[in-house]
């Protein structure tokens, strides 16, 4: 490291030599159209640092080094502009609106880019897209937008984690979750409070709607800057900034929603329900007399003896004396699920401007929002506040800083009886209210998730401070210094509180008080070198470092015993149970480096490399280097294609690189005891087997990609072609279990993903009535291409060599035997069985899609915009885990059915899918390939439809803008699946990465997603 | 002007680098809830880790719930009626568990990690203060030894079947493991009788240094002595089972308390239980999915998922204590059904070896090695003794099936039946004593790992 000190310090004695001579240039710049002057307009030195704002004339004045030919004019909704100031002291300057698509600038790591330079893959998404989009975080927003970003929000449930992957999942045992970087400063995205309840989603701290751009890095050349997170991908969001030199203007945003499933799965009705026990009766009293296991004298007899035990063991006795046979209770438990209709109310108040050294964005927002699920309701308020002031010509410092509180109400997760979810279990003969007493049913065949859902509650409050204050100082006119520090904080409390009267609350009453804390504090320093080396050569680089520190405590008390309802806090628990305080912590010291040339706007070339050093890792490994290059031609340049019209853009570009992933919590390569409290005697137990050895997963992605645009443009986009080829995978090995430890934490392992990106865009129409199109679609193909030999199993989902991640294994059903109506499997030798256990688990798909994208066509019309976009997901399976009680016939216990039973086997002759129904004798229940489906759909995800007020009624307002609109999303839905497609259950905060990453496209009673519909208004003064 | 630039270009610098070299010494960073072996120097520490073994015991899956609830499950017959959800139960109970039993893998992985650590107390002795390495040894040697005994009584064919020197049971691991050597540590299955020999070597070694009584409900010599008797039993050597059982009868200081009920759901032990799971509040085996009480107490208490089948009191005389020792109640599922006694409360005592287990077995051991009783106590009285508390009417005489019958009431729901019907080689409702189904698999994660591994007949 030393070598590199020395060469640091002697780029700061380098910026110490004298400054060159500068001169005065004077100006105005004017409106193309008509002359008018255009105040605002960024006027900035090429190839050198410094620049100016035009003023309310459209006059500005600027001192430029002795050594700068050309200025750049840039303003939004024109094209920019490079004047040459050769020999020149003043200039006049024309702007003509245009589009700006050659000269937009995207985010990238430690700085900005023009998108025509960039020679990575990166997408990049615009406020417009994630404002104003019923979704408690921004992630859920950028769905189907960005190719080869797969986003599954799982559930219809509110604040729940989200599964996002960029260009696939490529770890197994450490996390696939991208890196998220706001405003230059990595967050913290994974806190949890209840290991026992799902995952949350911490990054719903972020408003929506303060982000101004959300860019994904995707391949190496992109990502390689963060190096060793840097494996599944970059998110950087860049949040809403003032502008210089302009009046203040406030952004009022109001709207309300009303929210409904999207789709039912609909279950049997009384009269349905008790055909069916009855015919489950039927059944087995034949098997029974034709078996002869119980010795019946004649059939008849069976089956009345049958007929009686099921009509007393269930149908009286869960319909409580009330008349099951003429239907006197026909309840509907899936309508006792849902809100009708959820409600959600949204308001937003920002105000953004800036004088001449200083610009400033400040919003305020508040929104609730209650999930379509009973007990599940999101608020949230906060403020934001963007501050930039230029102290000298050469000193800028400025602050991003958001308040955040929210609060999750939140309902116990899919696999609890206690969950509304599960409700629809409970059968349509069984009251709601016991006719008996007058109160709620507390005979039902599973507990009654009605009580928990009445008296219980559960809260996860988090405080969340997120900012930085930076300076940024110009040396140089090529040489600048940024310096930032930022700090997130995050405080989550969570209580629940499980009354006595309710099933979680035995009787006894619960209680649980969680208070977790995350501090992250991260500075970065680096210098922006950007010498002037001639029209021809354009050389940026970019060289620092970055020190990250996670601080994160959890203390967790849990009680019992309260006297009643009255006090649902800890003072109300006479005995507490658990007592836990747990805190982690961890560190992260990198040292950047980057460098982008171009040679004449034509060639373009970039190197990066990073080394990141981690606690995550013992002193063996615990340094990392990362590398990464690219190349980029952009032919249009060429003298060939620059006259033609038809080709506005071409540019090839290509990259390789090397990232790593560390995210596998603290301390994994120590040898660790620990604690456990056997009554008056504290103690140790070995837990966790040592490798000092442990080092980086590395994940080495290759990338070919082209740009185009045709026909000035108007048809535009990218293709990429990709490949990531993850080893030393971060793997939690089975060991055998003899030694005491059953798994040990070692670099094992190769997966791959490949795959194609493909994006266009395009302006169908032009003028009065405008039409673009934009489209998306990302193929990826996951492999694990060696474990040697291991499997690693998370339910029916494995890990193995030469499959994808998430495999589901099992036994492979093929339909109802038409004699018996027994479930038929395929046996080892390919032949059917009605024996599960003779019948191997074998490969029966696979939960992650061929490709996914989205679609959107934009529409306007004098003040009229209308957006309609749709999302696809093509070739994953879905496994309907509650479909073994749900459809089993009777097999798991006496569930209420979906309507699919109503094709089940009868008679002897029946041909069908659907095996007989039978309590004693069941068939068909078990896990197999029978509850496996095609989870293909395309979804309408949004249609919005929006009216900006015309000029002349907003001039005799003196406002600057009035837009209503509406907007639906999840219209409409195709698919095969039976129920919401876009479901898979969340996994429990507690469980292992391993498990977390190999389960998916499971729906295990979960909340479909929610129909929503919102109507907004937006005031602009 | 031109000074104060230097002065800050050169702060800047300056902070910089102190930044980055101040930073290395950072990434040192240690766990802050657990302890590395490096931290276990003292007799103190080496004395938590035994104390880590308890707690190991205490867990759900030992004595905690599975020793007992499995057993019973797979024992059930007439006795228990399983009428729970969860999967995993509902195959031992209907005998459908398959080589993937989580029940199966998870046993098996809290044994052995309880025999981890007391490996590791038994590697680190030297570091126990003098006087007490004799005890700690002891007492580390108890708790392998019984750990050993209940792997093969759940993986293996018992030792009444026979073809002991070949039938395979349960790997031998006697050192602790501190690094993977995928060598080493791809141990294939002992033979049921090398287990044995280790299981009698251990609780022989921990009865001749364990202290009579002991602090914290910890291992006694007698705790040691009536596994022994236990052992013994197993192998049909009932002349020193019985001189097991007598001693722990004679010289323990045990005493029956006074009425069956008083035996169950206590905050310490009772007079009559010579080692016992202890538990509280703060420290239990589960109270929501997991814990004896969870499983066999009724709603709300627990889960309500094993009931009493009405067959099973009928072994019971009216006026018989223990046939009153029930209660109605409803499981978690809207069943209504009959519920022990014994396991009534959260929170209390798991009696793991009760006198009267030590009677009846002196009774049943004297029985069958005939002669003059050991002890000098028939039988007779003996068995008479237990029936006493429990205000049964005293037997006149006895045969080995009233002895076994007074077992199965008296022992009945503590996990005691399925092994009584594997040493006599008795039915088991339609099942042979040795039906394959009634050992449990090997998990086949274990097969996975570990090519050694054989598995057992039938999965």
């Amino acid at each position: 490291m030393s070598r590199f000190f020395s060469w640091l310090t002697m780029l700061m004695l380098l910026c110490m030599v004298s400054f060159a001579q500068s001169k005065q240039i004077t100006g105005k710049v004017t409106d193309a159209k008509d002359g008018s002057p255009l105040p605002g307009v960024t006027v900035k030195t090429k190839g050198a640092a410094g620049g100016t704002i035009t003023a309310a004339d459209g006059a500005f004045k600027l001192s430029v080094p002795g050594n700068v030919n050309t200025l750049v004019f840039t303003f939004v909704g024109y094209a920019d502009q490079e004047v040459s100031i050769a020999g020149k002291s003043s200039i006049t300057v024309a702007l003509s609106a245009g589009n700006k698509d050659i000269s937009e600038i995207v985010v990238v790591g430690y700085g900005t880019q023009l998108k025509r330079e960039v020679t990575g893959s990166i997408a990049k998404i615009n406020a417009k897209e994630i404002e104003d989009v019923p979704v408690p975080s921004f992630e859920s927003a950028i769905q189907g937008k960005a190719a080869g970003v797969v986003i599954e929000s799982g559930s219809g449930r509110l604040g729940q984690g989200l599964k996002v992957r960029v260009r696939g999942t490529s770890s197994i045992s450490a996390s696939n979750q991208p890196l998220y970087i706001v405003d230059g400063m990595p967050v913290e995205s994974s806190l949890q409070t209840d290991d026992d309840n799902e995952i949350t989603n911490p990054l719903t701290d972020i408003n929506p709607n303060d982000i101004e751009s959300v860019e994904v890095l995707k391949d190496a050349a992109a990502t390689a800057i963060y190096g060793a997170r840097a494996s599944n991908g970059v998110v950087l969001v860049t949040t809403k900034k003032g502008k210089l030199n302009q009046r203040t203007v406030f952004n009022l945003d109001v709207n309300t929603g009303w929210a409904t499933p999207t789709m039912k799965r609909g279950f049997l009705n009384a009269k349905q329900y008790v055909e069916l026990i009855e015919e489950a009766a039927v059944n087995d009293g034949k098997t029974d007399f034709r078996n002869h296991d119980t010795g019946y004298g004649s059939e008849p007899e069976a089956i009345a003896a049958y007929k009686k035990s099921y009509e007393s063991d269930i149908l009286d006795n869960y319909s409580l004396g009330t008349d099951w046979r003429n239907g006197a209770v026909n309840t509907n438990w899936e309508n006792e699920v849902y809100r009708h209709p959820a409600r959600s109310n949204q308001i937003n108040l920002s105000a953004t401007g800036g004088s001449e050294k200083t610009r400033f964005f400040v919003s305020g927002f508040y929104s609730s929002q209650e999930a379509i699920v009973i007990n599940n309701k999101f608020t949230r308020y906060g403020a934001r506040l963007s501050l930039d002031h230029a102290a000298t010509d050469k000193l800028n410092v400025g602050i991003n800083l958001s308040v955040n509180r929210s609060q999750l109400d939140r309902i116990s997760q899919d696999n609890e009886f206690s969950s509304p979810s599960q409700l629809v279990a409970q059968i349509p003969i069984s009251p709601i209210i016991d006719p008996n007493t007058g109160k709620l049913n507390s005979k039902t065949l599973y507990d009654n998730g009605l009580f928990d859902a009445q008296y219980d509650s559960d809260k996860q409050i988090s405080f969340r401070t997120l900012g930085n204050v930076y300076a940024t100082y110009n040396f140089l006119p090529w040489l600048n210094f940024r310096s930032e520090l930022g700090a997130d904080i995050l405080n989550m409390n969570e209580d629940y509180f499980k009354s006595k009267l309710s099933l979680d609350g035995a009787g006894i009453g619960k209680g649980q008080s969680i208070n977790a804390q995350s501090v992250s504090l991260n500075t970065n320093n680096f210098f922006t070198i950007t010498p002037s080396l001639g029209s021809r050569h354009k050389l940026s680089m970019v060289l620092g470092t970055s020190y990250l520190q996670n601080e994160n405590r959890n203390n967790i008390t849990q009680g019992e015993s309260y006297p009643s309802d009255a006090v649902k806090n800890l003072s109300g628990a006479t005995a507490i149970t658990t007592g836990i305080g747990k805190n982690f912590r961890y560190t992260f010291l990198s040292y950047f480096f980057r460098a982008n040339y171009a040679y004449n706007e034509k060639y373009l070339a970039s190197f990066s490399i990073r080394t990141d050093g981690s606690s995550r890792f013992g002193p063996n490994n615990r340094y990392g280097v990362f590398p990464a290059g690219s190349l980029g031609w952009v032919i249009s340049q060429e003298d060939f294609l620059k006259e033609s019209k038809a080709i506005s853009l071409l540019k090839l570009r290509a990259s390789a690189g090397l990232t790593g992933n560390a995210e596998i919590g603290e301390g994994r390569f120590l040898s660790l005891y620990k604690i456990t409290n056997y009554p008056d005697l504290p103690g140790f137990q070995p837990s966790q087997l040592a490798n000092p050895d442990l080092r980086w997963e590395k994940t080495f992605q290759a990338d070919v990609g082209l740009e185009f645009g045709f026909l000035e443009n108007r048809i535009s986009g990218e293709v990429d072609v990709y490949k990531k080829n993850t080893s030393d995978l971060l793997l939690d090995v089975n060991i055998p279990l003899t030694t005491g430890y059953g798994i040990i934490t070692q670099n094992l392992g190769k997966m791959e993903n490949k795959g194609i990106e493909f994006s266009l865009n395009t302006r169908n129409l032009e003028g009065e009535f405008k039409w673009t199109t934009s489209f998306n679609i990302g193929f990826n193909k996951n492999k694990i291409t060696n474990l040697q030999g291991q499997v690693i199993k998370s339910g029916s989902q494995r890990a193995v060599e030469g499959q994808s991640i998430g495999t589901f294994y099992m036994p492979r059903f093929i339909g109802a035997d038409k004699e018996t109506g027994d479930a038929l499997y395929m046996d080892s030798t390919g032949k059917p069985t009605n024996n599960i256990n003779r019948a191997p688990e074998v490969v029966v798909g696979s939960s992650n899609p061929d490709f996914t994208g989205g679609f959107t066509n934009n529409f306007s019309y004098k003040g009229f915009d209308l957006s309609v976009f749709f999302t696809f997901v093509h070739g994953n399976k879905i496994f309907n885990s509650a479909g073994t009680f749900q459809t089993a016939g009777f097999g798991n216990g006496y569930d209420n059915q979906t309507l699919d039973i109503l094709n089940r086997w009868q008679k002897p002759g029946d041909i069908t899918d659907v095996p007989r129904v039978s309590i004693t004798y069941p068939t068909g229940y078990q896990t197999s390939s029978r509850y496996i489906y095609n989870g293909s759909y395309i979804r309408l995800k949004n249609v919005t439809l929006s009216y900006n007020l015309p000029k002349r009624i907003i001039e005799k307002l003196k406002i600057q803008g009035i837009k209503v609109y509406a907007a639906g999303y999840n219209l409409w839905t195709k698919t095969d699946y039976i129920s919401d497609p876009e479901v898979s259950t969340t996994p429990l905060a507690g469980s292992s990465n391993t498990t977390r990453n190999i389960s998916s496209g499971v729906d295990r009673y979960t909340i479909p997603q929610a129909k929503t519909y919102v109507v907004g208004l937006n005031v602009r003064f | 002007m031109k000074l104060r630039k230097y002065i800050l270009h050169a702060s800047l610098a300056a902070c910089t680098l102190a930044l980055a070299s101040g930073c290395n010494k950072k990434l040192d960073v240690l766990p802050s809830q657990e302890v590395t072996p490096g931290q276990i120097t003292t007799s103190e520490d080496v004395k938590a880790v035994l104390a880590g073994c308890y707690a190991s015991l205490q867990h759900a899956n030992a004595f905690g719930e599975r020793y007992l609830v499995v057993a019973d499950l797979l024992g059930r017959d007439n006795a228990i009626n399983f009428v729970g959800t969860f999967a995993a139960y509902r195959a031992i109970s209907v005998k459908q568990q398959d080589r993937n039993s989580s029940i199966a893998e998870d046993m098996w992985a809290r044994a052995y990690i309880t025999i981890a650590g007391a490996n590791t107390v038994l590697d680190k002795i030297g570091v126990v203060n003098k006087d007490e390495q004799k005890v700690v040894t002891a007492e580390a040697r108890f708790i392998r030894g019984i750990t050993y005994f209940e792997l093969v009584n759940f993986y293996a064919q018992p030792w009444s079947a026979g073809n002991t020197t070949a039938n395979d049971a349960v790997p031998i691991v006697l050192e602790p493991i501190s690094s993977y050597d995928p060598t080493r540590d791809k141990r294939p299955r002992a033979k049921v009788s090398e287990v044995y020999k280790l299981v009698i070597d251990d609780l022989t070694a921990a009865l001749n240094d364990l202290p009579e009584s002991n602090e914290n409900a910890r291992a006694t010599k007698y705790a040691a002595e009536a596994f022994l008797a236990r052992v013994y039993m197993n192998q049909g050597r009932y002349a020193e089972a019985a001189a097991a059982a007598n001693d722990v009868i004679a010289k323990g200081g045990f005493v029956l308390v006074t009425s069956v009920d008083k035996a169950f759901n206590n905050n310490t032990n009772s007079t009559e239980d010579i080692f016992a799971i202890q538990q509280n509040k703060q420290s239990n085996a589960g109270t929501t999915d997991n814990g004896v009480a969870t499983f066999y107490s009724a709603k709300p208490v627990g889960r309500g998922d094993l009931q009493i089948m009405a067959d099973w009191l009928n072994n019971y005389e009216d006026g018989d204590d223990r046939k009153a020792f029930v209660y109605e109640g409803t499981s978690i599922s809207g069943i209504d059904g009959t519920y022990t006694g014994k396991w009534k409360q959260q929170y209390k005592v798991v009696p793991v070896v009760r006198l009267s287990e030590m009677v009846l077995t002196r009774a049943e051991a004297n029985f069958r090695s005939g002669g003059a009783p050991v002890g000098g106590v028939t039988p007779l009285a003996d068995v008479n003794a237990v029936r006493a508390r429990a205000h049964a009417g005293d037997l006149s005489v006895v045969t080995a099936d009233d002895i076994i019958s007074e077992r199965f009431r008296e022992l009945a729901f503590e996990g005691d039946r399925l092994w009584t019907i594997k040493r006599l080689k008795l039915k088991l409702g339609s099942r042979d004593y040795n039906d394959p189904i009634l050992v449990l698999p090997v998990p086949q994660t274990e097969r996975d790992v570990n090519p050694n591994m054989t598995q057992n007949t039938g999965y």
